[in-house]
């Protein structure tokens, strides 16, 4: 799992969609997700992701984390599809929509703080609920660490090689027997913590404000336009489907135009 | 196999809206009822185990398309009212880490919640029927049956949303009818889309993609290869929960917030 890597590039990061307000990039995710929900043209899902691959390329994010996060759901999506599609394009189309959403969500958790990417869910849920959320990020840091320790020790320890797979497998599920104990030490931990330090409930997460607001409006105008286009294009698509071939030349044209632009800032 | 994550726009709006509502329902719930626990006995370990779960989830073993989950873990240490909590938890960080999808997030926690909750109901009985010694056919026998009904829920879900009784005019691309020209060379939108256009063949065609799903091949797909995981799960749920039965047997046998009286490292019995 990357989340080391997402959030330094969450946190270390300093483009324009970095600056950008939380609020403004998660109603953009949710218009975004609406236009690839709402598709099934092979050709707007594929403009959709031209579209995102220009905002990577313009932000200058690591475009192998970016594109690795966003590749992951295909592994299921392809399975997915070939178990269910009912012909070739349209398994295609759903691997594409698994991917494009991805990418979106992905885009956001890389510019955003993880506490601003939550504190819309801490409103609409219980105080517990989003509590739990934050200690949840906090906490994977702690166990993925412990078990990546764990393993290494074990494989130090045990000698253990790829001709011992049951020996192995034995280890490793120790290891993680081994990681649930540390789990539950570290929860009495942060539990002696909390209580010291007076938490009664709700961890308040300080709003955050976008450098531009014309920027945030632009961003969210930009989204608006994708998912309008993505529903004209399924409401009259006997009439708009002949002429699919033209919704990816715009996307297209702004992503050479990011690449160009980057290639010439170098 | 547990679940497969179904992909966001395959499923109808109706559907995916639906799960949501059920889930945010849920937790609310699950939260009023949790009330009795303390607030902060109940965060850190609501956080911890739901931290444990996705770094079980987050290694796959590529060509089953299958991830460890240890739900029925978390199931047995956190209770039936937490685990729902947990469960949406799970599905949120999941979801924006790209890993399965933002609007079948509701859904997804659906079924999570269900086998944590079934889990640990399961392994609690049988345990009680079987006694404690016989941990770890327990825990194996109550994983298999908990992933083979969250599974046997997902095809239910995969067939609510695909089947014939929603299939629908879906605006998908017909390779055959795309035309390289420009569209307003002859006044095409004045013609076409407001007067209905001449060409009424290709709406016919265009009525025939219909994204309906193959149900049967889906579940027979995951009926073959969920068995496999099934037995991997089964396998590491049985260690692990041997493993810490031996160690810390309260953890295990009674959950997570029973334990109040704080152990010291490696006195774990007490000094008995």
């Amino acid at each position: 799992m990357h989340i080391g890597s997402v959030d330094e590039s969450a946190v270390l990061g300093r483009s324009w969609l970095h600056t950008a307000s939380p609020n403004a990039k998660l109603i953009s995710l949710a218009l975004m997700l609406g236009a690839v929900v709402t598709t099934w043209n092979a050709l707007v899902v594929a403009s959709l992701a031209l579209l995102l691959m220009a905002v990577v390329t313009s932000t200058d994010l690591k475009p192998r984390l970016a594109y690795g996060l966003a590749a992951y759901p295909a592994i299921f999506a392809v399975v997915f599809a070939l178990s269910s599609a009912p012909n070739a394009l349209t398994g295609t189309v759903i691997v594409l929509k698994a991917v494009v959403a991805a990418l979106a969500a992905v885009i956001v958790v890389l510019t955003t703080p993880y506490p601003q990417v939550f504190a819309p869910i801490q409103c609409i849920t219980p105080s517990v609920v989003g509590d739990a959320l934050l200690m949840t990020y906090r906490s994977t840091f702690l166990l993925l660490e412990k078990f990546s320790n764990l393993m290494r020790a074990v494989k130090l320890r045990s000698g253990l090689t790829a001709g011992h797979p049951i020996r192995t497998a034995r280890a490793t599920t120790r290891a993680l027997g081994g990681l649930l104990l540390y789990s539950f030490d570290l929860a009495q931990r942060d539990y002696d913590v909390m209580r010291l330090r007076g938490y009664e409930g709700h961890l308040r997460v300080g709003r955050v404000r976008g450098l531009s607001p014309l920027r945030d409006a632009l961003l969210v105008i930009g989204s608006l336009v994708a998912l309008t286009v993505s529903v004209l294009m399924r409401l009259a698509a006997t009439e708009l489907n002949p002429y699919s071939w033209i919704v990816p030349l715009i996307p297209l044209t702004i992503l050479i135009t990011a690449i160009a632009l980057k290639w010439r800032n170098r | 196999m547990s679940h497969i994550h179904i992909p966001d726009g395959v499923l109808p709006l109706w559907l995916w809206g639906s799960g949501w509502l059920l889930a945010l329902l849920l937790v609310t719930v699950a939260s009023r009822l949790s009330e009795r626990a303390d607030i902060r006995r109940k965060v850190p370990l609501l956080g911890v185990v739901s931290a444990l779960v996705l770094v079980a989830m987050s290694t796959e073993i590529v060509p089953l398309a299958y991830h460890m989950n240890l739900t029925v873990i978390a199931g047995a240490l956190l209770g039936p009212v937490l685990s729902v909590i947990a469960a949406f938890i799970v599905q949120v960080i999941l979801a924006m880490l790209g890993h399965g999808g933002v609007t079948v997030v509701g859904l997804n926690t659906l079924i999570v919640a269900l086998e944590m909750t079934v889990g640990c109901i399961l392994f609690r009985s049988l345990i009680r029927i079987l006694g404690r010694p016989r941990v770890r056919p327990v825990a194996a026998i109550s994983t298999v049956l908990t992933l083979a009904l969250s599974t046997t829920a997902l095809v239910g879900v995969v067939w609510i949303g695909g089947s014939g009784a929603t299939q629908r005019e879906t605006g998908a691309l017909d390779p055959q009818t795309l035309r390289f020209e420009n569209p307003l060379s002859e006044g095409a939108i004045s013609n076409r889309l407001f007067s209905g256009g001449e060409d009424h063949g290709h709406e016919e065609e265009a009525d025939d993609h219909e994204a309906s799903l193959n149900v049967k091949r889906f579940a027979t797909v995951v009926y073959t290869l969920g068995p496999l995981g099934w037995l991997l799960e089964a396998l590491i749920t049985a260690g692990i929960l041997g493993y810490v039965a031996r160690v810390r047997p309260t953890l295990v046998f009674e959950g997570a917030l029973a334990e109040t009286r704080h152990t010291i490292p490696g006195d774990e019995t007490g000094g008995r």
